[in-house]
């Protein structure tokens, strides 16, 4: 068993019990990198030296009996939409190539106080904005398990890496599946937190009333690990909830006795292969065994969900990313003699086709004699789903459904039918929409050898109750690592 | 159907080529067919959630920045302040 | 045969608020510091950064909301509205849309003798953009972010005025409220208030307004009169000669004393107002609005009124005094004592008090003024018991020695002779 193999977890007790030091943990991850990076290229920015450095002073703590994180000295991987202080963020666009923020994201100050340990930088949909981690200005991302296939997206680089050993964990970003939908493809742990509950401080925006940072793991434990250390109110987000957040790997109880479990005949519809259908059915029969109760409940059409989400994150798009017009920072245009033409040239220029669609999307569904019939009814729509759900979890704790409709599917298969693209975010925008926490984690292979994700979405600030339930599941399984490509 | 797409284009502060354009049309009918899927509800009223009172900030000034670094990731700087094509003020 | 026209004016009022700190980050709200070095990451609109609502300027906002007899919405929001151009580092302004802090009020104005009231539609509460500068010798315009972020009032005014004269009484009235309430300094030369003005003309007898043309760029209230003289005539022109007016936004220049197309409707922004997702919902608990509506003292204009029928005071003494908040305060402080008319104080405060301001540069308070001395003094001189003239030199001794009236008299052998038994 290689160091980079174990969870962060199991290598804060080896640390502890001083079998190994963060620096061979850090030099087993970044051997691995060397060795697994051609093929998947996850990270756009890789920090070797200075994470080592990080390394280092985390066993110098450790030698001079200093009180640590259980984080301290774990190999992190970071979104590349998340600003970090003096290292390169991009949003893996053009338009911020060469963008280095003067400030970090509050996640990351929070994670400074943990003593983790930062590898780089990881790849992305341009902005946030797909499915599938193709959408990136600088290099497409491998699925670790088929490198032919898409890791998913957007936040692809991170999952790959978690997968692929490239990194212990690692932070995504999800604003309407982008941390759970990769984590489905390639085998991992993706927490969607309850929007709020995380500051967004840093993170570049692409939808700001449903984007969340969240973690990627390889184990349940891990994954409450990372969000206990990134949650809690932050004065420099007025989203942000002020709450008690309890110490979540500390408290979970991996059992579903007594749970009720529901589900939902939407979520099992047409677009949902056959392979998937049956994988999900057999978790809840497990969790079923494992003394929790199903019922079936009632959810708006997911249809309605992906329309009403399309407009809400891409109108919310347009107006965040006018920002990038080649005046304050990011990419400028080359040859230009007026003002507009600086402006246009710059933004067509530095964003790719994808982002501008949302753009146009997101200023059409504003505009002047269009805002009634799509916005404005969009929002109505939203009230009426968070309604749904509320109404949903007074019968049942959680909500199971599969990730997405399907497994990965091969690099270059849908990136000509934008529609047949965002199908892919039919199972998970619901919960970014209702702003509820969801976890994805692993129930099985399809016969391709790709792994399959379930969906276990709770009501707000229900992620204790959504850990333990994994975390049972976890347990019936042997351990989730097993469907991550360590090998 | 009745996307304008220069205009949308022109609000955006985007262009394209004529090919792009044929290309961006098409596409955007397609997605535009797809967000025409939201239930039929009443949308009247105004968008505001009283439920979620805001926290505000307290009336202090604080000084943690300074020019140079604010000004490190800008195109073209000159005497301290960002450089623009030459414009007319409003 | 020409016909009769009115001038239907509409004002809106922009006032920057004299708070610490910025709107929506913890930059310094000042005037006059070297380009940039009042910005942060977020007046500077970098990726990822968020606004923080500045709790004083919502205190500012409500407070002159009270003072124009608004009604305060406890539920209100931000919204953005979307434009790019190079002093917006965002592309969008977060300003309030539909739900501003306070609506429907109004403020009662003093042109030609009498009061007139003119109706506020609403007031709400924005950002101000940057500043470009430009000079021959840049090939670009260059970009200062400083006054980003710094807060605004709008205080937008129903079409009620119609003259010249009575907008500039509108706005002399608003400018001496936001400083007697302390939420602006309004001072014209550093931008700190300014105005965009409607403008349309109707034919004299007519109940149906013409078509309105807006006016930007109009940076003094001396300006303001120049601009609306200017459109309303340049608006009856087309008419006499059988034209029609275009909605359209002009653009004044006051040293051409001119207007010029900004654009015309069809070239309206559409800003594609949204609420602020970045922002949550401002609410307002009962408390904390009528603690600010106790908070409004008398006002200007309608001190102004009171000094004029309850003193009898001419407008020039009236509107001297309330010019000033600590000279009106002395001039009451004096006329309670009730001994002195209240036109001989006025023209003590008004003439001797005000010029040796003047001359020490001394704010009143800083006089040391003995108020009970004083009103002693002057019923000396009601009383003729001295001339006024030795009245003069006895205040000023007054000032030097803090010694009373009586004493400087009796010492200086300032008794006329005439009433030399009476003390």
């Amino acid at each position: 068993m290689e160091l980079y193999q174990l969870t962060a977890w199991e290598l804060f007790e080896k640390m502890a019990a001083k079998e190994c030091s963060a620096e061979e943990i850090t030099q087993s991850v970044l051997r691995r990198i060397d060795q697994k990076e051609g093929d998947v290229q996850a990270y756009l920015t890789l920090n070797k030296e200075a994470s080592l450095a990080q390394a280092r002073a985390v066993d110098q703590k450790r030698a001079s009996n200093e009180a640590l994180s259980p984080l301290a000295g774990i190999p992190i991987g970071i979104k590349d939409n998340i600003c970090t202080k003096g290292v390169k963020t991009t949003c893996a666009s053009k338009i911020l190539s060469e963008f280095v923020p003067p400030y970090n994201a509050t996640v990351m100050d929070k994670l400074d106080a943990t003593d983790c340990v930062y590898l780089g930088k990881l790849n992305m949909d341009e902005f946030a904005m797909g499915s599938s981690t193709e959408n990136s200005f600088f290099q497409k991302t491998h699925n670790p398990h088929n490198i032919k296939y898409v890791p998913g997206g957007s936040s692809g680089g991170s999952a790959a890496a978690v997968s692929a050993g490239e990194a212990v964990l690692a932070l995504g970003s999800d604003t309407g599946g982008s941390i759970r939908q990769p984590s489905a493809y390639c085998g991992t742990v993706g927490l969607k937190p309850t929007y709020g509950t995380v500051s967004r401080y840093g993170l570049v925006a692409f939808a700001s009333s449903l984007d969340q940072i969240g973690p990627i793991g390889r184990s349940v434990k891990d994954v409450a690990l990372l969000y206990s250390a990134i949650c809690g109110k932050d004065e420099k987000d007025t989203t942000s909830i002020r709450r008690e957040y309890p110490d979540f790997a500390k408290g979970i109880v991996p059992s579903v006795k007594g749970m009720t479990i529901g589900l939902s005949d939407e979520y099992f519809g047409e677009g949902v292969s056959d392979e998937v259908k049956t994988a999900v059915m057999k978790a809840v029969d497990a969790l079923k065994e494992q003394g929790a109760n199903v019922v079936s409940v009632s959810l708006p059409s997911t249809d309605q969900t992906l329309a009403a989400y399309y407009i809400i994150a891409s109108a919310e798009a347009s107006s965040n990313l006018a920002r990038f017009d080649g005046v304050k920072y990011g990419y400028r245009t080359k040859e230009y003699t007026t003002l507009e033409e600086m402006y246009e040239k710059t933004r067509s220029e530095g964003f790719g086709d994808e982002v501008k669609r949302r753009i146009m999307l997101g200023t059409y569904v504003l505009s002047s004699g269009y805002y009634d019939a799509y916005y404005k009814k969009a929002k109505f729509t939203q009230k009426m789903i968070q309604d749904a759900f509320q109404t949903a979890f007074g019968c049942c704790d959680l909500i199971l459904t599969p990730t997405a409709p399907d497994t990965a599917f091969q690099i270059g298969e849908n990136i000509h039918d934008q529609v047949k693209m965002y199908m892919n975010d039919i199972l998970t925008v619901t919960v970014n929409i209702a702003g509820l926490p969801a976890l994805s984690v692993p129930c099985g292979f399809d016969k391709k050898g790709l792994p399959i994700g379930l969906q276990m979405i709770g009501p707000k600030f229900s992620e204790g109750v959504l850990f333990n339930a994994a975390a049972c599941y976890e347990e019936l399984l042997g351990g989730f690592s097993a469907f991550s490509a360590l090998k | 159907m009745e996307m304008d797409l220069k205009r949308l284009a022109k609000l955006s502060r985007l262009r394209f080529t004529e090919e792009e354009e044929k290309k961006f049309q098409g596409q955007m009918e397609q997605i535009v067919k797809m967000v025409e899927k939201l239930p039929d509800l009443d949308a009247s009223g105004p968008l505001i959630d009283p439920n979620s009172p805001m926290e505000m900030r307290k009336d202090v000034a604080e000084k943690k920045f300074n020019r140079d670094e604010l000004l490190k990731n800008a195109p073209q700087v000159q005497a301290g302040c960002v450089v623009v094509p030459k414009v007319v003020e409003e | 045969m020409s016909k009769e026209y009115v001038t239907v004016i509409g004002l809106e009022v922009h006032a920057e608020l004299n708070t610490q700190s910025k709107i929506y980050c913890s930059c310094k709200n000042s005037f006059g510091a070297e380009v940039n070095t009042q910005c942060c990451p977020v007046c500077m609109g970098m990726p990822g950064t968020l606004p923080t609502l500045n709790e004083q300027v919502v205190a500012s906002a409500v407070k002159m909301g009270y003072a124009l007899n608004c009604t305060i919405n406890p539920v209100s929001k931000q919204d953005r509205k979307n434009y790019f151009y190079p002093d917006l580092p965002k592309a969008y302004q977060i300003s309030q849309f539909d739900i501003p802090l306070c609506e429907n009020g109004y403020v009662d104005i003093w042109v030609d003798g009498k009061e007139k009231r003119i109706g506020v539609t609403r007031i709400h509460i924005e950002e101000d953009a940057g500043k470009l500068i430009h000079d021959n010798s840049f090939a670009g315009s260059l970009v200062d972010f400083n006054r980003c972020g710094v807060p605004l009032i709008e205080i937008v005014s129903e079409p009620d005025l119609r003259s010249s004269k009575e907008a500039k009484a509108y706005l002399d009235t608003i400018k001496s409220i936001v400083q007697y309430i302390d939420v602006s300094d309004a001072k014209m030369q550093e931008g700190s208030i300014r105005c965009d003005i409607n403008v349309s003309v109707m034919e004299k007898g007519s109940d149906t307004f013409g078509t309105r043309v807006e006016m930007k760029n109009v940076n003094t209230f001396s300006g303001a009169v120049r601009a609306i003289e200017y459109e309303a005539a340049r608006q009856i022109a087309i008419l006499e000669q059988g034209g029609t007016i275009e909605q359209e936004t002009r653009r004044w220049d006051d040293q051409k004393g001119q207007n010029f197309l900004l654009r015309s409707k069809e070239d309206a922004h559409d800003y594609r107002y949204f609420p602020e997702p970045d922002l949550q919902t401002i609410v307002l608990e009962e408390s904390y609005l009528s603690q600010i509506k106790d908070s409004i003292p008398e006002l200007p204009n309608k001190k102004f009124v009171r000094y004029l029928t309850d003193y009898d005071l001419p407008e020039d003494d009236a509107s001297l005094l309330v010019a000033s908040v600590e000279k009106s305060t002395f001039f009451e402080t004096m006329v309670a004592f009730g001994d002195v008319k209240p036109k001989s104080i006025s023209n003590w405060i008004l003439g001797d008090i005000s010029r040796i301001m003047n001359e020490t540069g001394k704010a009143l308070a800083d006089l040391e003024i003995d108020a009970k001395g004083l009103d002693a003094l002057l019923l000396m001189i009601d009383e003729n018991k001295i001339s006024n003239s030795a009245g003069k030199t006895v205040f000023e001794e007054m000032l030097k020695t803090k010694a009373s009236p009586e004493e400087i008299v009796k010492e200086k052998g300032l008794l006329q002779i005439s009433n030399s038994d009476a003390l």
